[in-house]
């Protein structure tokens, strides 16, 4: 097969081509236009050709946006590529084009002329256009979402710690009830006694963790690099009597240290730990910590030999205030997993859970090795 | 001290001669722009380039929105310089804010100039109270906007704000390699202090002598703008060159040169 070369037309090819084309001296008198720009201008050749400048095409700002910007630049550079400017048609309509520019040194003439192409962007501007109006809305709820998700979280703060003080008195009046009067065991009262008091005890708990919960925001975090030994420690150091009561084994091994806030890390370690004391079997328990080193990241696993659970609930233990138990077979509030889980969050790493029912579970989440809260999600 | 003006301020130092003569470049660009002019002057003058802070390769950190919300601030910039370096008898050679820059330093230091060249000086750009800037509020409201549409491409509004950003160095080397780049933040807040100020109240207080450099058409400091300047500057020489555009040292770079040396050889 034998193939002819395809010739352009350059003439045909410069007219009609789909682009704008033109050339201006320097002063701006346009001495060549293409009859594509002609058309988007909606003018003749006529009173284009000599007859106008391409300032004349321009809004005042942008006049002198091209006297300071784009003709300093011609003339310093040689050329200047995607400069947006709109252009005004012969109806007075505003034409949004892209501009590039090019300085032509003409041998027969000694000053020098400018090539502009000139793409019509109109569709593109308007989705430019939206796109910015969606940003800056989306930018407006992210505004408006901090600001109620900080009242909320002050909110939870001062009511769970209002609470606190009246329910202590409660409690202490409970105390003083029981010592003081004599019920007879069988009968209603003392049941309904015992009832109050599971219950003063179990509302404790709650308030006790919503406060917890509340005092996670990110905002006055102050991320440092943190050895993990030290912070299984401290956490192990909260929770000694249960360690001691539920004769409790922990293996830890010598841990990374990793970059994120102390105190927060502690909370993690000691919910995780203290859960898996709690939702122990019939053995002694014993808790496992290893680690996974996965670049700039670590994965820690926690693992035990509890009652464990079924997969279908891997999701629902971390959600807020969901349980898997009934408060009276084992008391909790259902906080701890979910605070762990916003830690994570923190720290810009993820938790998650593999478990087998009566064989223990095994509790795995990521931290940062390095520095980079641009990667943290508030 | 030293130092930390002459990084501010992108200092650069050349020529032969000893008597000083600073040029300082006008909105939008930086002291590139002097490059046809000063190689006229170099055998017989030291020659200062720099520029103005958040313009060219000025440490852009330097940038006060507070310090900078008045061209006062550019102008105590202006004499810092000249006092850092020592300099005495400066001929001060300005293009268009610029212009207006030294006349408040002059009328600030009187002792450290000799001589002023401003080129397409306007010392207030919007027509107010039957005095002709040549542009009203709406005009400058839509510079900003083209400004802003075109400092970072295009599509500007939908990146967010780059400069600056360590996390993409070669966004920021790009930008600074670019002659006429500006952060977006400080150019819009330049070309505001720029053609919203109002100086004209300053001029009769400018008692150095005075060269002004008029170009035709000038859409951005018109003929009658540079005549009120030649008014009300007391001693003042006016020339109207036979130029268009508001750049003639890019433009007509003989001609300027011409008239310079016609303005520092005369004995005042």
């Amino acid at each position: 097969m034998n193939f002819q070369p395809f010739i352009e037309d350059a003439e045909d090819l410069y007219q009609n081509a789909p682009f704008g084309y033109m050339t201006m001296r320097e002063d701006g008198l346009i001495v060549n236009i293409n009859a594509t720009l002609l058309k988007w201008l909606d003018y003749p050749r006529d009173e284009i050709v000599r007859q106008k400048s391409f300032q004349d095409f321009l809004g005042m700002g942008e006049k002198i946006y091209f006297e300071t910007h784009l003709m300093p630049l011609l003339q310093m550079q040689g050329e200047v590529s995607e400069i947006n400017l709109s252009l005004k048609t012969k109806g007075l309509a505003r034409l949004p084009t892209l501009i590039n520019a090019r300085r032509i040194l003409n041998q027969s003439d000694l000053q020098p002329v400018y090539r502009f192409s000139v793409l019509d962007i109109t569709q593109r501007k308007q989705y430019e256009l939206e796109l910015k109006k969606a940003r800056e809305k989306a930018d407006q709820t992210v505004l408006r979402l901090k600001q109620i998700n900080q009242d909320l979280e002050q909110f939870a703060y001062t009511a769970s710690h209002d609470l606190q003080a009246p329910l202590n008195t409660i409690s202490g009046l409970i105390g003083l009830l029981e010592k003081k009067v004599k019920l007879s065991s069988g009968n209603n009262e003392r049941q309904y006694f015992s009832l109050i008091k599971s219950n003063t005890q179990r509302m404790k708990l709650m308030i006790k963790d919503l406060l917890e919960y509340s005092k996670i925001d990110e905002n006055e975090l102050e991320f440092e690099s943190v050895s993990l030994n030290e912070v299984c420690e401290f956490a192990l150091e909260m929770i000694r009597d249960q360690v001691n009561k539920e004769n409790a084994t922990f293996i830890i091994p010598e841990l990374p240290t990793i970059y994120g806030h102390k105190i927060q890390l502690v909370r993690l370690f000691q919910n995780l730990f203290s859960n898996a004391i709690k939702y122990r079997s019939n053995e002694d328990p014993i808790i496992k910590v290893t680690y996974e080193d996965k670049g700039d990241k670590i994965k820690v696993l926690v693992k035990d030999n509890g009652m464990g659970f079924e997969m279908k609930y891997a999701d629902q233990i971390f959600g807020f205030m969901k349980r898997l138990h009934s408060h009276d077979s084992i008391s909790g509030t259902g906080i701890g997993l979910s605070a762990c889980k916003r830690i994570l969050e923190i720290h810009g790493g993820t938790i998650g859970a593999q478990s087998v029912p009566g064989k223990g579970s095994t509790f795995f989440f990521t931290l940062p090795k390095f520095p980079d809260r641009e990667n943290f999600k508030g | 001290m030293k130092n930390k003006i002459k990084q501010r301020n992108n200092v650069n130092i050349l020529g032969n001669g000893n008597q000083p003569m600073v040029f300082a470049h006008g909105f939008g660009c930086d002291q590139h722009m002097w490059r046809y002019i000063t190689p006229a002057f170099e055998e017989d003058y030291q020659i200062i380039l720099f520029d103005h802070v958040g313009s060219g390769k000025s440490d852009q950190s330097a940038y006060d929105f507070e310090k900078y919300d008045s061209l006062h601030g550019y102008a105590d910039d202006l004499i810092e310089i000249c006092d850092e370096l020592q300099l005495k008898q400066v001929i001060f050679v300005g293009h268009s804010v610029s212009s207006i820059i030294g006349a408040l330093a002059s009328i600030k230091r009187p002792d450290l100039f000799e001589k002023l060249v401003l080129i397409g000086p306007s010392p207030c750009y919007i027509n107010k109270d039957g005095y002709f800037g040549g542009f009203t509020r709406q005009d400058i409201d839509e510079l900003v906007e083209t400004l802003e549409n075109n400092y970072l491409g295009w599509s500007s509004y939908i990146t967010p704000v780059i400069i600056g950003n360590p996390e993409m160095p070669e966004y920021s080397e790009e930008l600074r390699n670019s002659f006429c780049s500006m952060n977006p933040e400080i150019a819009r807040h330049f070309a505001k202090v720029t053609f919203l100020g109002d100086n004209r109240e300053d001029l009769s207080k400018v008692l150095t002598s005075s060269l002004i450099i008029q170009c035709h058409p000038d859409v951005i400091a018109p003929v009658k703008v540079g005549e009120f300047v030649h008014q009300q500057i007391p001693n003042s020489t006016y020339e109207l060159l036979d130029a268009s555009g508001h750049c003639p040292h890019l433009t007509a770079p003989d001609k300027v040169i011409s008239h310079m040396q016609t303005f520092l050889n005369r004995a005042d």
